[in-house]
């Protein structure tokens, strides 16, 4: 290859006194005025500040420069900043190398020796955009759809921002209707608003919806491709119930001989094995549960299907799979409770009446099995005494969950307090460790439940529940009074820790999203990237993501919309082109790279591909491939040498 | 066409290596005045020498520089020859022979404490053996070098290639006459699961006559060989031992073929505590220079040589 000699610009950054400091910029600027290829050399107080930018600009067109090297931060900061500015000079902006004397100099090293190193590494990189190629993104289309895998409130308000902004919404839910957790819950803190009254214009506005279509009763199978341009494959199971035809008449219930736990009553009621979750599910229509039927295979019942005027059940009705293109998907699949099952201390979930706090909203519930009457399970009294639980399994890393799941304090106080409404004579205790009242008139709620209630909130664990008798005993202690404490209750409420649905790892797993250590999907960056997750074009709302109560699910969904909504109203992606290559002229497609590569970029046939749009870049494959066909762009092996030579070159330090 | 063929450190198969044109030999031999070959025709130095400057078209050097007498005779050959090529392993990367740079001292070895190089070995002795070079070197290390037709010996289909060009009159300078992609490209052994879980030898195993023969633990060369060959060996159920040296980008061949087998035992692993076994699977691959230098320690193994040398004065 003929070497055209380049004209390469230096510029050195003062970053004030973070490189200044220790760096002597001036001597470095000189030295670097003397590299081979140098033309130009400077240095300013804040390359990064608009001055700075405009020097640049200024000096890539004055001294005509074919390639920049900004010595100064670290890449992962301005190398953004810089390659724009270079590019409105007119420069290509991947002939723009950041070298790094802050991270990698000033900030690690002192005396004249950061200096010389800081010479050396700017040395070296001005040897890399001696060997750099101009690059031009790549570029890809966006489906313009999203899918949005959960139909709690999240998903449910996910899905209506997406579509009310134009856009084309597939709402995947996994149990009969949409709705999630939200529709099984009484009133919500702190305002005391019927739940459903609220979520249900939500749940009609999106069955209504002509850019929504809802997938009930399916599951997320498996998903490929990209951002922008995912294809997924969904499993819809058969309902056996035509949702057209169905008028919800509910006849086809009554005579359905089969009794099996209600889980939207969190078994406490029982249900037909035809049912329909709740009087106003979405899709509107009931269910036929294959697992508990008596007549699917073989035709041994058939009772429903008898009485169905509208001649909706269909018992031949198949598992249907569907294949779709998404440009970008909301992971919106909410939380479960940790099982009481799990509470050696709590009696493992086996005295009848100890509960956990989805089950007595149930019972507080209007539509719940005893219609709103607090009754306890075992026989159906209304109890005088009521024990509430908070942290139970949180707040706990020795034997369940370590963190806080934020929203058991708020709902703690509310199911004492409606308690207290319900029953006007009965006693409520609360049993906590620190009240966690941090949300918009959220600390008012709780100190209103403690005085106004008279609601008993007693400071300290609870040792241990038991039955007895009719009672149910509960050992605590006062750690402000360091007494011990019992109250024999008639029923406990359990607080139970907020955990990840079930398959969230699973799901993730598919999606390539990562889970933290708890389970809970991972965002991108703690604070600055919170609705998305690492990979592109896949965002997080609510409960899946970690604990969190309505409002803030409503936010996140809200914000994940917002982020879906702009990147499927972009003309284009683009992907970086800096990513790994193959030269097909000398691949023999052994297929060593595919498998090394963590994002599945690559596929062989008789060469191997790299999808551009998949690489993020790490350079794996490269270093994996034998015969040196696999090479990555502006890092090619020479250019590496070079570096690696001008770096480590005695004479070239030249302080 | 004037040919030349010369022997150095040779075991004497890139000579018989011609045969395996079959008829096609008749041909090239009705085409070419052979000037100096002395495994075929007697003929001595001063003949060579007698020969004016650049008279001889084409010659071939098969073997390994190894003594003082070899150096000689291709500097004379690269005098006498309009295009000199390299003929076979040995005079392209050294060979097998050049392993023998792994040891310092190596004459002494063989020879016997207080061997010095060309001295007389015994009383009846007419001539002194020639000097021995301290180290073997490859052909393109004593004299400019036109063309490669590698090997070990050069398989027929690459030796008729050469011939054709050869009498086209069209050798361009550098060429090697071999592949520039990597023997797995003509390879039929189908690639599956690319996962290193072990390493075993070929005398080891039966090996499955179907699949690749790396994902079944035996160290192949191919991915790393340029193609040329048609993979005769992986054909016959031996793995590829690179003898048609490296392809154009693979640089050090033992070097790439190593990061690939370390990226084939952690392929699908991550984190650090799976690197305790994996380090296993590549400490049980036995003689890593024989097998991953076997034809081309000369041309590659310096720096290696260098390191290994500076470390034990390092430690000295």
């Amino acid at each position: 290859m003929p070497e055209i000699k380049p004209r390469i610009g230096v510029f050195v950054c003062h970053c004030g006194k973070n490189i200044a400091g220790t760096v002597d910029v001036a001597k470095l600027a000189e030295a670097a005025s003397r590299f081979p290829g140098v033309v130009y050399a400077t240095h300013y107080e804040y390359m990064c500040s608009d001055p700075g930018q405009a020097l640049l600009k200024r000096a890539i067109k004055e001294h005509r420069l074919s390639g920049v090297v900004v010595a100064a931060c670290s890449p992962t900061m301005h190398e953004e900043t810089f390659r724009k500015a270079a590019e409105e000079a007119g420069l290509n902006p991947y002939l723009v190398e950041i070298a790094n004397i802050r991270e990698q100099v000033s900030w690690v090293h002192s005396g004249p020796k950061a200096t010389e190193k800081a010479v050396r590494v700017t040395r070296a990189v001005v040897e890399k955009v001696w060997g750099d190629r101009p690059l031009e993104p790549t570029e890809i289309g966006v489906v313009r759809r999203a899918l949005v895998v959960g139909g709690g409130i999240a998903g449910i308000q996910a899905a209506l921002d997406i579509a009310n902004a134009g856009f084309e919404v597939l709402l995947v839910e996994r149990s009969p209707s949409i709705g999630g957790h939200m529709a099984q819950l009484s009133e919500t803190f702190p305002t005391l608003d019927c739940s459903q009254c609220i979520l249900t214009p939500k749940m009609v506005e999106v069955s209504r919806h002509p850019k929504i279509r809802i997938l009930a009763y399916s599951e997320l199978e498996e998903v490929s491709g990209f951002v922008g341009n995912y294809r997924v494959r969904i499993r819809k199971k058969p309902t056996y119930v035509d949702p057209a035809k169905c008028n919800l008449c509910g006849e086809c219930a009554k005579v359905c001989p089969v009794r099996v736990p209600n889980e939207f009553d969190r078994g406490l009621s029982l249900r037909s094995a035809i049912y329909i979750p709740f009087p106003q599910a979405i899709p509107s229509t009931y269910t036929l549960d294959a697992e508990n039927c008596l007549g699917i295979v073989p035709l041994r019942c058939g009772k429903c299907a008898e009485v169905c005027e509208a001649k909706a059940i269909d018992f031949d009705m198949q598992e249907e799979i569907l294949e779709e293109e998404v440009g970008a998907i909301v992971l919106a699949t909410g939380y479960e409770l940790y099982p009481k099952e799990a509470m050696a201390e709590y009696g493992y979930g086996t005295v009848p009446d100890v509960i956990d706090g989805l089950e007595f909203e149930r019972l507080l519930s209007a539509s719940g099995p005893t219609r709103g009457e607090i009754r306890r399970p075992s026989d159906g009294k209304i109890p005088k005494e009521v024990v509430f639980v908070q942290c139970s399994g949180s707040r706990d890393p020795e034997h369940h969950k370590p963190y806080c799941s934020k929203i058991c304090c708020m709902y703690t106080a509310k199911h004492a307090l409606l308690y207290r409404h319900a029953v006007p004579a009965g006693q409520a205790y609360v049993f906590y460790i620190d009240i966690r009242a941090g949300g918009k008139d959220y600390e008012e709620f709780v100190n209103r439940a403690m005085e106004e209630e008279r609601i008993l909130y007693i400071r300290g664990k609870v040792a241990k529940v038991f039955r007895e008798g009719e009672k149910v005993v509960v050992w605590g202690v006062d750690t402000l009074t360091g007494k011990r404490v019992e109250v024999r209750a008639d029923l406990v409420v359990l607080a139970q820790a907020v955990v990840p649905s079930p398959g969230t790892e699973e799901l993730a797993r598919k999606l390539r999203v990562a889970c933290g250590g708890e389970g809970f999907l991972k965002e991108a960056h703690p604070k600055l990237r919170p609705l998305e997750a690492l990979t592109a074009g896949i965002f997080l709302a609510g409960a899946a993501q970690g604990p969190k109560d309505i409002p803030e699910s409503v936010a996140q969904a809200s914000g994940a919309a917002a982020k879906v909504v702009a990147l499927l109203s972009r003309p284009k992606l683009e992907h970086p082109p800096e990513v790994a290559e193959v030269d097909e002229e000398l691949c023999s497609g052994c297929g060593i790279c595919a498998p090394q590569c963590p994002y599945g970029a690559i596929t062989v046939d008789e060469v191997a591909h790299v999808n551009e749009i998949l690489c993020e870049g790490c350079g794996t494959c490269v270093a994996a491939c034998p015969s040196g066909a696999m090479s990555f762009r502006n890092v090619g092996d020479e250019q590496v040498l070079r570096m690696v030579r001008a770096a480590l070159e005695v004479e070239g330090a030249g302080v | 066409m004037k040919l030349a063929v010369y022997w150095t450190g040779s075991c004497g198969g890139c000579d018989v290596s011609f045969l395996e044109l079959g008829m096609g030999l008749l041909e090239v031999l009705s085409r070419v005045e052979i000037v100096f070959w002395p495994a075929l025709v007697d003929a001595k130095r001063r003949d060579l020498e007698r020969l004016p400057a650049r008279s001889v078209d084409v010659t071939l050097v098969n073997g390994v520089i190894r003594t003082a007498e070899n150096k000689e005779m291709v500097e004379i050959l690269r005098e006498k020859s309009k295009f000199l090529g390299a003929y076979g392993a040995c005079a392209h990367l050294g060979g097998i022979p050049a392993l023998a740079n792994q040891v310092n001292g190596v004459t002494e070895i063989v020879f016997g404490p207080g061997f010095r190089p060309g001295a007389p070995l015994g009383e009846a002795a007419e001539d002194a053996p020639p000097e021995l070079l301290p180290e073997a070197l490859s052909l393109d290390e004593v004299v400019p070098v036109d063309f490669v037709v590698p090997g070990c010996p050069p398989p027929a289909g690459l030796i008729a290639r050469f011939f054709e060009a050869a009498f086209a009159e069209a050798i361009s300078p550098g060429r090697i006459f071999a592949g520039e992609k990597a023997l797995c490209e003509e390879c039929p052994r189908t690639r599956e699961d690319r996962r290193l879980t072990r390493i075993v030898r070929p005398h080891e195993v039966q090996p499955d006559p179907e699949k690749c023969l790396l994902d079944q633990g035996i160290i192949c060369l191919g991915p790393v060989t340029r193609a040329g060959c048609g993979a005769a060996c992986p054909k016959g159920g031996m793995p590829c031992t690179g003898c048609l040296g490296p392809t154009p980008k693979a640089g050090d061949p033992a070097l790439a073929m190593l990061s690939a087998l370390a990226s084939l035992v952690r392929a699908g692993e991550e984190g650090e505590s799976a690197f305790p076994e994996e380090n296993k699977i590549l400490d049980s691959l036995v003689d890593p220079i024989g097998t991953l230098y076997k034809y081309s320690f000369a041309k590659y193994g310096r720096p290696l040589l260098k390191l290994a040398r500076k470390r034990q004065e390092v430690r000295a």
